[in-house]
């Protein structure tokens, strides 16, 4: 592939993230048949709750299908994937992540998020490590689901090359 | 001859209650998975994470990849799912996760395992018949490497009358 960089876009190198900088994500989504009761099945979670419609009848979660927490969260970073990830070598890890409010099919998630620091890389002078926080809202404006994010990002111009093995960040 | 009293027929129950949680206990989880082209690809589009490290194999190549690199919350969201019958299956909100650290990257056809330990259990104040229970899971690929572990807490029901599944 001769030009890497003319795949990605060019606003968004370790060197654009700066502590404070904050984003609300243009594209928001709608947590569905596919979104839900698919891939929840599809990554092995048996709770019936997420795939059973009559499952949570009468429960306090409220009826229907409740989303599995983590496709909210997934939905959440893939939203805020483009602007915050399109030049990362790979995700590092995720901390303090919370579920706040139930979410049921029909319901649509916008993502936002806040740069809450960038560091130097340990080990490599070519990327740099930003740490992400992010909010994901239903439609109601409601704050569903929130969690921390490490990335390893590309410095602008750098021909990195990611190490098959990322290092333990702690 | 009329059916037969399905209201009779014994439900077979899966997973575990707050009581089964001592500190120190261990699960070996089910089934194990390999993780497909096609999962990551499935995946990857469903939740909007179209970046080319996940969905473009000549790109993924050119960072010093065999394949494409599958998408870590699906690699997590599998982790959580092959845990899920021995840790949460039988109710109780997930009430959040620590220290999730992705280890090493997984490709297309990479076989992951999970197993889990208890951290910590102790009871509601709030709610008489449940416990917060917080696990400590790993997952592995077949080469026997970490891929990645977290510290996962959840509310668990203490033992009552089965809710018929």
């Amino acid at each position: 592939m001769s030009d890497l960089s003319a795949l990605t876009g060019s606003n968004n190198y370790f060197e654009d993230f700066a502590a404070g900088q904050r984003m609300r994500h243009a594209r928001s989504a709608t947590i569905d048949e596919v979104e839900n009761n698919y891939l929840s099945k599809q990554v092995m979670n048996t709770a019936q709750g997420h795939w059973n419609e009559e499952y949570l009848a009468g429960s306090p979660l409220g009826g229907g299908r409740l989303v599995f927490g983590l496709i909210t969260g997934s939905m959440m970073v893939g939203l805020a994937s483009q602007d915050t990830a399109e030049n990362a070598l790979c995700e590092l890890g995720l901390d303090a992540v919370r579920f706040s409010k139930p979410v049921h099919h029909g319901d649509t998630i916008t993502a936002y998020t806040e740069v809450l620091d960038t560091a130097d890389a340990p080990d490599r002078d070519d990327a740099g490590i930003v740490r992400f926080k992010h909010w994901g809202r239903n439609q109601r404006g409601e704050t569903v689901c929130e969690l921390e994010r490490l990335v390893l990002i590309k410095r602008r111009g750098s021909a990195a090359i990611p190490e098959t093995e990322t290092k333990e960040v702690k | 001859m009329g059916e037969p009293d399905f209201d009779s027929f014994p439900v077979v129950l899966h997973g575990h209650q707050f009581e089964d949680f001592p500190e120190g206990r261990e699960f070996a989880h089910h089934w194990g998975r390999t993780i497909t082209a096609g999962d990551n690809a499935l995946f990857s589009t469903a939740t909007c994470n179209w970046n080319p490290m996940h969905l473009n194999a000549e790109f993924a190549r050119a960072h010093g990849h065999p394949d494409v690199v599958v998408n870590p919350m699906l690699v997590l969201c599998t982790v959580v799912g092959l845990s899920v019958e021995d840790l949460s299956e039988t109710g109780g909100p997930f009430l959040g996760m620590e220290n999730v650290r992705f280890h090493r990257p997984v490709h297309p056809g990479d076989t992951l395992t999970a197993s889990s330990k208890v951290v910590e259990a102790r009871e509601s104040k709030t709610r008489p018949h449940t416990g917060i229970v917080t696990w400590h899971t790993e997952a592995h690929n077949q080469h026997g490497e970490l891929v990645v572990d977290y510290q996962r807490t959840n509310l668990v029901a203490k033992r009552r009358l089965p809710k018929g599944g």
